[in-house]
């Protein structure tokens, strides 16, 4: 080659060779890197999909053939699922998870966007010392603080054996989700604050009638999240609630369900499925809520 | 730093902002100091206690400090389970996850239904995920151990083997790899095309072009990944103690004790030993105790890792 | 920095504010009139549809009698929470509770969270010693405090598959710990792939019942000495269990083979329980089992557990435990809960018709001798076992019978195998022990 096609060669984009179609033995390897591309993604999916299934066979069958190690139902018992609604305390399971994710979110969200905003839009000496402090809230196992908590809840306030030592505290911020509203309202321009300061709007009408709307999807993302933390929260009633069956929440049942109820595996499956499928039902209808608040996670870094 | 002023009203106004600011950050600070604040300063308080919860308590001094380091034969087997899981778990799960997000962005047909199928099973709450693996895994009556002897395979006790136990939650996590292949896979998308291309007229094969395009550009991803599972997995409680209860077999009748741990001990974790000691022997001296060793290794961990600016903090501060 | 400041000084503030109150739970009261309206709240921890449904028989007689008194019934509560109720005390704790553990009524009687039952009993003119068996008055007191009284006693024994016994030509059932194990080996069949069938005597503690106090309750152990301090290395007794137990999984195909097949096992209480389905020949059992033995497909009888080899006059032996009820220290009409504890404690015909209904053995004096109990031979055979001189109960423990969970979690481990040297693992053992009951002193 001559000097000259050296020297332009870095900056062109198209070339003739890269139009011309594939040799053979490149479409072969094309199709070759498709289809195990394909059966490694099929594997994959049997791995994640077959418990669903086996949980569900195992659900309607008898009682006996639970125990067998059979992998299909001989006789297909539905009245299981009818059986677990009628067990003792599920309706009641049911009605105290709703109710403590439903207020612990909405709690959170009113808590915690105020707090959000602040520290996402305004100057103030020791912002960085808060955030700091909010994520080291974050870092914190709730196994370390919860003794002398417990203690205050059920001698001071004769609150435990209910629900309420959680919804409590998440009227006063909760880390996360400040974190993560924090992340989402960084990314509004200030143009929109500056205008609305111009046009006199003080800082919670501010908040209220322009950032708020604005911010929908990060607050339906973070709303998500929050409700599904209430529903799948073991440890929280187990401390606060356990002492009290009727405020039992669905996590905490369903593991004392085989024993508490003398039941056996199919059961127990039935009952699984049943606490599992509220939440498979809300993620198709509110995908999109999903995947941005994984976004808002720190893929931003 | 104190603006100076003489200024009287824009003094106002800097008073009026510094108390809209308060009045905005007020229910965080108020939970703060009581949810986190006051409980941390009343554990340190009764870890020199001794009290049942019934009687007053009393001072004891390092009696529980004592007790907790050289007479409880479980804090061991907690400490080495949880330092476990924090390493084997985590990188794992950063490996799979990577795996499975790429995986997807390579899948032409489907990709709709193979991500939704990789995804599913992070929707399953954990109690209902662990109480299904449980059974799954069964020994005896599990379709796993049925297909797996079918074949010829002559497969472990999972749950009930020592050697297992804590394997079998790993497989559990990664079962639920779902989150963690969102997040990679918008970083791996997010990667420049122009730079893949580039390599690729450099001559670069598969692996080089992983290791020199799109490492560099994911490693913040990839960081963020690890911190965060190593700050959930120094919390893991619910998956191991429902699997130990479950898979031990043991009914809750007359008079029976579940021994933490099952089997072995080896899915004992320490948020596990402070619930047991605090709430089921009322031992709420050891338990404070057991608190802050906790704290001070989350501190320990969370400092080292921040050091390294796995960029939680925003850029714009 | 001011907000700094401000925040520590809260925090200090908030710290001294509640740490001041925190420790002085609701304490109840002995004042009130027995003979005014009232309710009060029972908690017991009976769930099985026939068991609820026997006590609540028996509240409701209670409440015919005393009219005045109406009387609300939680059941299915845990020990757990039970411990958790009472020690947060209030409006919710509640007036009177029964309990399955009688390991805990050391800790309820020594902390005062179960109140101190003497002074109603000399106010209303019972003499314990003439009304309840010595054994059973033992493990409801401690240090002298009388907090608990026997609700109806367990007995444990020896439930075994007469059809099975019959096929492996054996004629009675093992007195001695040699012939169980003959009997165990001769009655296990195992399948072509290296599971079971059916299991001769499955010794794994893992079990349903089989915690390893009650099986060792048939070497009539002593755990402590005078001083209180742990002794179970120095006793002989333990050590020969556990060469029993390991001589029995040996025997029959081995500790893992054993217990993966347990695994594989249904819920204790239902309908695919191992012994009722035929998977255990020889199954250590309370005397309630009888009733749920309702769908069994073989005929089946009861007899004692068998004794050491060297201890033949004590065959008749077992392990005695049982419910027992008490009163609240937070609550405000302990008279009254009183009288509900005495009828359901002393009364004869109640404790008759009580032990009848749920099959468990009647805990006065008066009820094991009535002609009203229940003739089945079967049952029989267990106040036989709870009258016997040599039956033994756990003795008391101020921690909630932390040396049992340590003695089961040791147990464990010989069973796996995991204890090579048996002494000094017994020798530890006695150390926790001793180490734990120091803990739970002030």
């Amino acid at each position: 080659m001559t000097a000259t096609t050296t020297l332009t060669a870095p900056s062109a984009p198209v070339r003739p060779r890269a139009r011309r179609s594939p040799a053979p033995a490149a479409r072969r390897r094309a199709a070759l890197h498709w289809i195990a591309v394909h059966t490694v993604a099929l594997a994959a999916a049997l791995f994640f999909l077959l418990p669903f299934v086996f949980v569900f066979l195992t659900a309607v069958m008898s009682d006996s053939q639970a125990m067998s190690g059979d992998l299909w139902p001989t006789e297909w018992h539905w009245s299981n699922y009818a059986d677990v609604f009628r067990t003792p305390g599920f309706l009641d399971w049911w009605r105290n998870s709703l109710m403590y994710a439903v207020l612990g979110t909405l709690f959170t969200l009113c808590s915690s966007i105020p707090v959000a905003y602040a520290l996402a839009k305004f100057r103030f000496r020791g912002r960085r010392t808060a955030m700091l402090l909010v994520i080291s809230t974050m870092m914190l196992p709730p196994q370390v603080i919860v003794v002398p908590m417990y203690l205050v809840w059920a001698q001071q306030f004769h609150l435990s054996g209910s629900l309420w030592p959680l919804i409590i505290p998440m009227a006063f911020g909760d880390a996360y989700s400040i974190f993560l509203l924090r992340q989402f309202l960084l990314t509004i321009p200030r143009e929109y604050l500056e205008s609305a300061r111009v046009d006199g709007c003080g800082e919670l009408r501010t908040l209220l009638r322009i950032i708020i709307p604005m911010a929908k999807p990060g607050i339906a993302a973070v709303a998500l999240f929050q409700f599904f933390y209430c529903w799948n929260d073991y440890f929280g009633p187990q401390i606060y609630a356990a002492q009290n069956p009727g405020a039992w929440t669905l996590s905490y049942g369903l593991e004392s369900f085989k024993s508490a109820h003398s039941v056996n595996w199919n059961l127990t499956m039935a009952a699984t499925l049943l606490v599992m499928a509220p939440v498979i039902i809300v993620f198709f209808f509110a995908q999109k809520a999903f995947v941005e608040g994984v976004t808002l996670t720190g893929v931003k870094g | 730093m104190a603006t100076v002023t003489n200024n009287p009203a824009l003094r106002r106004k800097a008073v009026r902002a510094r108390l809209r600011t308060l009045g905005f950050l007020s229910p965080w600070l108020v939970g703060f100091t009581v949810f986190f604040g006051y409980p941390l300063v009343a554990t340190v308080y009764f870890s020199f206690m001794h009290y049942n919860q019934i009687e007053t308590p009393t001072f004891v001094g390092l009696r529980n400090w004592r007790y907790v380091f050289e007479q409880m034969p479980l804090f061991g087997p907690a400490l080495w389970n949880t330092l476990w899981l924090v390493v084997v778990m985590v990188a794992l799960r950063v490996v799979f996850g990577l795996g499975i997000g790429l995986l997807v962005t390579k899948v032409k047909a489907g990709v709709g239904f193979f991500r939704t199928a990789f995804y599913l099973p992070y929707l399953a709450p954990p109690v209902a995920a662990t109480v299904a693996f449980v059974f799954l895994l069964n020994p005896g009556t599990g379709p796993v151990n049925d297909i797996l002897g079918k074949i010829g395979i002559s497969a472990p006790n999972w749950f009930n083997d020592p050697a297992w136990a804590k394997p079998s939650l790993v497989l559990l996590s990664l079962w639920g790899i779902g989150d963690l292949m969102v997040i990679f896979m918008a970083a791996l998308l997010d990667v420049p095309k122009d730079q893949y291309e580039a390599a690729e007229l450099d001559g670069a094969g598969a692996l080089h072009k992983f290791r020199y395009v799109t490492w560099p550009s994911i490693t913040p991803i990839v960081m963020f990944a690890v911190v965060t599972g190593v700050v959930q997995t120094m919390q893991y409680y619910t998956q191991a103690l429902v699997a130990g209860k479950l898979a031990s077999g043991v009914s809750i009748g007359p008079g029976s004790v579940i021994q933490p741990g099952y089997p072995d001990h080896s899915t004992l974790t320490v948020p596990q030993l402070v619930y047991s000691l605090g709430f089921q022997n009322f031992n709420t001296g050891a338990a404070c105790v057991l608190s802050l060793v906790l704290f001070a290794i989350a501190m320990a961990v969370t400092t080292l890792l921040m050091r390294r600016r796995a960029g939680l903090l925003s850029a714009e501060d | 920095m001011p907000p700094r400041l401000a925040v520590l000084a809260s925090v200090l503030g908030a710290g001294a504010l509640l740490l001041s109150g925190c420790a002085n739970p609701s304490t109840g009261s002995a004042t009130d009139d027995p003979a005014k309206p009232v309710t009060l709240k029972f908690w017991h921890g009976w769930s099985e549809k026939n068991e609820v449904k026997a006590i609540d028989a028996s509240i409701a007689r209670f409440e015919k009698l005393h009219p005045n008194i109406k009387v609300k019934v939680t059941g299915n509560v845990t020990d757990a929470t039970l411990n958790q109720a009472l020690r947060a005390g209030g409006g919710d704790a509640p007036d009177v509770a029964s309990s399955f553990t009688t390991n805990n009524v050391g800790q309820y009687c020594s902390s005062g969270m179960w109140a101190d039952l003497d002074p109603f009993m000399k106010k209303t003119g019972l003499d314990k010693n003439k009304v309840f068996p010595k054994t059973l008055l033992d493990y409801t007191s401690y240090d002298g405090d009388q907090c608990a009284l026997p609700l109806l006693a367990d007995a444990y024994g020896m439930y075994y598959n007469k059809d099975a016994f019959r096929e492996a030509g054996i004629s009675r059932p093992p007195r001695t710990m040699s012939e169980l194990k003959r009997d165990a080996v001769k009655l296990t069949k195992r399948t072509k792939s290296g599971g079971y069938e059916r299991v001769g005597f499955m010794p794994n503690f893992r079990l349903y019942q089989n915690s390893p106090d009650r099986f060792f309750a048939q070497w009539g152990p002593t755990y402590f000495d005078k001083g209180g301090k742990a002794r179970l290395a120095k006793d002989k007794a333990t050590k020969e269990f556990f060469a029993t137990t390991r001589d029995l999984a040996k025997s029959q195909g081995g500790y893992g083979p054993l217990e993966k097949f347990r695994t594989s096992f249904g819920d204790e209480m239902s309908s695919q329980n191992a012994f009722l389905t035929g998977k255990l020949a020889i199954h250590m059992d309370g005397e309630w089992r009888g009733l749920f033995m309702k769908g069994a497909k073989f005929r089946w009888g009861t007899a004692p557990l068998p004794v050491p080899d060297d201890q033949p006059e004590t065959y008749g032996r077992g392990y005695l435990t049982g419910t027992v009820i008490g009163i609240g220290h937070s609550s405000t009409h302990q008279n009254a809960a009183w009288e509900l504890v005495k009828f359901l404690s002393a009364d004869t015909d109640q404790v008759v018709s009580f032990a009848n209904a749920i099959h468990n053995v009647p805990s006065t004096k008066a009820a094991l001798t009535s002609p009203k109990l229940d003739p089945d031979p079967t049952f029989r055979a267990f106040l036989d076992i709870a009258q016997n001189r040599y039956s033994t109960a756990l003795p008391a423990s101020i921690n909630g019978g932390q040396y049992v969970v340590s003695l089961q979690d040791f147990s464990y481990g010989v069973e796996e195998g995991k204890e090579p040297d048996l002494d000094k693992g017994l020798k530890e053992l006695d150390k926790e022990i001793d180490a734990d009951n120091l803990q739970a002193r002030n």
